[in-house]
């Protein structure tokens, strides 16, 4: 049988190992579900790996993947601040959801203004709407001691229905329109594009300014490391003067401020404008879960994760257009990369044994 | 009273039944599963398998599709009856759909003590996925829908709602008055103490996963095969209630049986409300399908306002690592 012993030191290198496993796991189970789904799977797969030099310009596809990875990690490194402090908000989508409100309420109370200045004023805004949208569980788990998790996940139903109702109802717009939508923003507010023809544009620089700020704080300041020890030590934490209560506030302003600030980002650079739910959320708040445990919610980690999986994302629905390969196998391997991951990480610190009989305790009499 | 507000009164009992079965099932099986100590937040991604493979088998057991291979050119879409065995069979697939699932977590999460969150948010997101995939692969875009139009009844209401209901006490009585029952709450309740008797503790949680699985699979079944047509999503969050439920009933089978047919008639009655109103603008409407969500906070709110009757009442180990001592 085998079992599990404890390892004397933990590495560095215990954790490369655990990860590259982890890798190898996933690249295997991936190209049994590609052998499953596609009638010419070695195609696809080098189709999926090496999409940016086939057929469109490469820079194209790869504005794509820098596009979805930085909402991606965004949301996911503002998600890491409170799952190392076991505080589980998972409603990330709704925030994101009351970010894009936020900005767009923000966008009408400057009066639909037409200058480039007004678009910090709309992200704020919409920073601020993901905010108060996070600060319901953290308030109800605080004042009430309610469990974080089902009241932040029920509020993402709430919030999807929300933004529904704002776009048929209050700030309905053109009617001729094929589903519920607002009135689009001024062009000149949106952010303008980088490179011409690609998905680049300089929203997705504030989110990567917004990625580093929040990444140098974590890496190189006492408040960060406090915050990133959290999870093995919360008695150390509590020694060190830091209250269980303010890291659940500080999680909650921190993710909630994220997710809320791609939001803005996304409704003011995307879309233009606010579309009814199911059109409008791409179920980045619930990917982005999945990036933070992925990066093992270290910053560097997640940035990775992000670009990983946004590339898979990518190139998935360029073999589902190519080969006729369903794009869902994205999502499967997603979800493989989680389990392999989430499963290798207890090699950090334990080695598997074989054991000709296993050590088990016996009652005696 | 009215005849009319009888028969109103009267169906929205019956809405009732159907929307508090599935929440009934999925929440006592969880129930096991956390008085062993394991917090498995994939009950959403388990219903929503349960409920594509109870409607792919329901669907396959109806029709009768090609006899061309056995005879060339004989190609006819045959209708069959639909029996109380298949039917059975069809809730098989969706309860064994479902415990291979929680299969997949008992592994993560008692073999390679993987974190419970962790994996089971990512069981709930792979079982929208898959289900959500594998059904538009199965039926494509235009389907029809499954017809079980005699699903087999005992005294007006569904053999599972009855099956739920004797559920009930079967549980409160395994576990509180049996042998394996006192194993199951040793074993949530302090896992050092049950390891150091002796029990086998990733064995057991193995097992209540298990039965955890196939009972939210069979949740998943009844929504499609009795309520509504299959659909992406299907399940509308309702294995995220049944998990509030759970708290709602501190652990009880009897307060969580109370609790899902709150819920029940809660949603039952909001989605009569539209009846009633028929003036109501389509915006207000979707303000109102947030209630059972909103209704959901609030409970919980109420609930754990005493943080007693919190720590009393879970189990001591809920949601931690094992970690054996060797």
């Amino acid at each position: 049988m085998l079992y599990l012993e404890p390892r004397r030191e933990t590495t560095v290198w215990t954790s490369v190992r655990s990860i590259m496993l982890a890798l190898v796991i996933t690249t295997v189970i991936s190209v049994l579900v590609m052998l499953a789904m596609s009638d010419r799977p070695a195609d696809a797969i080098w189709q999926l790996l090496t999409f940016p030099w086939q057929g469109r310009r490469m820079e194209v596809q790869l504005g794509l993947v820098a596009q979805q990875a930085a909402y991606l990690a965004t949301i996911a490194i503002g998600l890491s601040v409170g799952f190392r402090a076991n505080v589980w908000n998972i409603g990330a989508e709704g925030q994101f959801a009351l970010g894009s409100v936020g900005a767009y309420a923000g966008y009408l109370l400057l009066g639909s203004p037409e200058s480039l200045w007004a678009l910090p004023l709309i992200l704020i805004a919409g920073m601020i709407g993901g905010c108060l949208w996070a600060m319901i569980p953290a308030v109800l788990r605080i004042k009430f001691n309610t469990n974080e998790l089902l009241t932040s996940l029920m509020l993402v139903y709430v919030a999807s229905h929300i933004l529904t109702y704002l776009c048929i109802g209050p700030w309905k717009g053109d009617p001729k329109a094929g589903q519920a939508e607002t009135y689009p923003l001024a062009k000149s507010v949106r952010p303008t594009d980088l490179i011409s023809g690609t998905e680049l544009h300089y929203g997705l620089i504030i989110l990567l300014v917004a990625f580093l700020i929040l990444a140098g704080f974590l890496l190189f300041t006492l408040l960060g490391y406090r915050l990133r020890v959290a999870q093995h030590t919360p008695r150390a934490e509590r020694f060190a003067g830091f209250s269980p209560n303010n890291t659940i506030w500080l999680s909650f302003i921190v993710s909630g401020a994220m997710a809320g600030l791609a939001g803005a980002v996304y409704m003011t650079a995307e879309t233009g404008k606010l579309i009814q739910a199911e059109n409008y959320l791409e179920n980045f708040g619930f990917a982005a879960i999945v990036i933070a445990f992925l990066g093992r919610l270290h910053p560097v980690g997640i940035l990775l994760a992000a670009l990983m999986i946004s590339y898979i994302n990518v190139g998935a629905s360029y073999i589902q257009a190519s080969l006729g390969v369903d794009d869902s196998i994205a999502d499967l391997i997603e979800v493989v990369a989680l389990f392999a991951f989430l499963g290798t990480a207890m090699l950090d610190q334990y080695r598997v044994r074989r054991s000709v009989a296993r050590p088990r305790p016996v009652i005696q009499p | 009273m009215t005849p009319e507000t009888v028969s109103f009164l009267i169906n929205l009992l019956a809405a009732a039944v159907l929307l508090a079965t599935p929440l009934l099932l999925a929440a006592l099986g969880e129930l096991v599963v956390e008085k062993s100590g394991v917090l498995n937040l994939g009950v959403e991604g388990m219903m929503l398998i349960g409920a594509l493979f109870g409607y792919i088998a329901a669907y396959n057991l109806q029709t009768i599709t090609c006899l061309e291979e056995l005879i060339p050119g004989f190609c006819q879409k045959e209708e069959r009856v639909f029996t109380t065995g298949d039917y059975l069979m069809a809730l098989c697939s969706a309860a064994i759909a479902g415990a291979l699932l929680a299969a997949v977590f008992g592994f993560l999460t008692q073999g390679l003590r993987a974190n419970h969150v962790a994996v089971g948010l990512g069981l709930s997101i792979l079982g929208a996925g898959l289900s959500n995939s594998l059904g538009s692969n199965f039926f494509g875009v235009n389907y029809t829908s499954v017809q079980v139009a005699d699903h087999p009844e005992m005294f007006g209401q569904d053999l599972l709602v009855w099956f739920s209901l004797i559920m009930v006490p079967v549980i409160w009585y395994l576990l509180q008055r049996t042998r394996t029952g006192l194993v199951i709450r040793a074993v949530g309740e302090n896992h050092d103490s049950a390891f150091a008797l002796g029990y086998n503790v990733p064995r057991i949680r193995f097992y209540c996963i298990l039965f955890g699985g196939a009972m939210a699979g069979l949740a998943g079944a009844f929504i499609v095969l009795v309520h509504v047509d299959w659909k992406e999503g299907v399940t509308v969050g309702k294995g995220w209630l049944a998990l509030a439920l759970i708290l709602f009933g501190t652990w009880r089978p009897m307060r969580v049986l109370i609790g899902a047919y709150i819920f029940g008639l809660l949603w039952a009655s909001e989605l009569r409300l539209d009846n009633l109103f028929p003036n109501w603008q389509l915006e207000w409407k979707t303000i109102l399908t947030t209630s059972p969500y909103i209704f959901t906070i609030l409970v919980l709110v109420l609930i754990s306002r005493n943080p007693r009757l919190i720590h009393q009442n879970a189990p001591g180990s809920l949601g931690k690592i094992f970690n054996p001592p060797s």
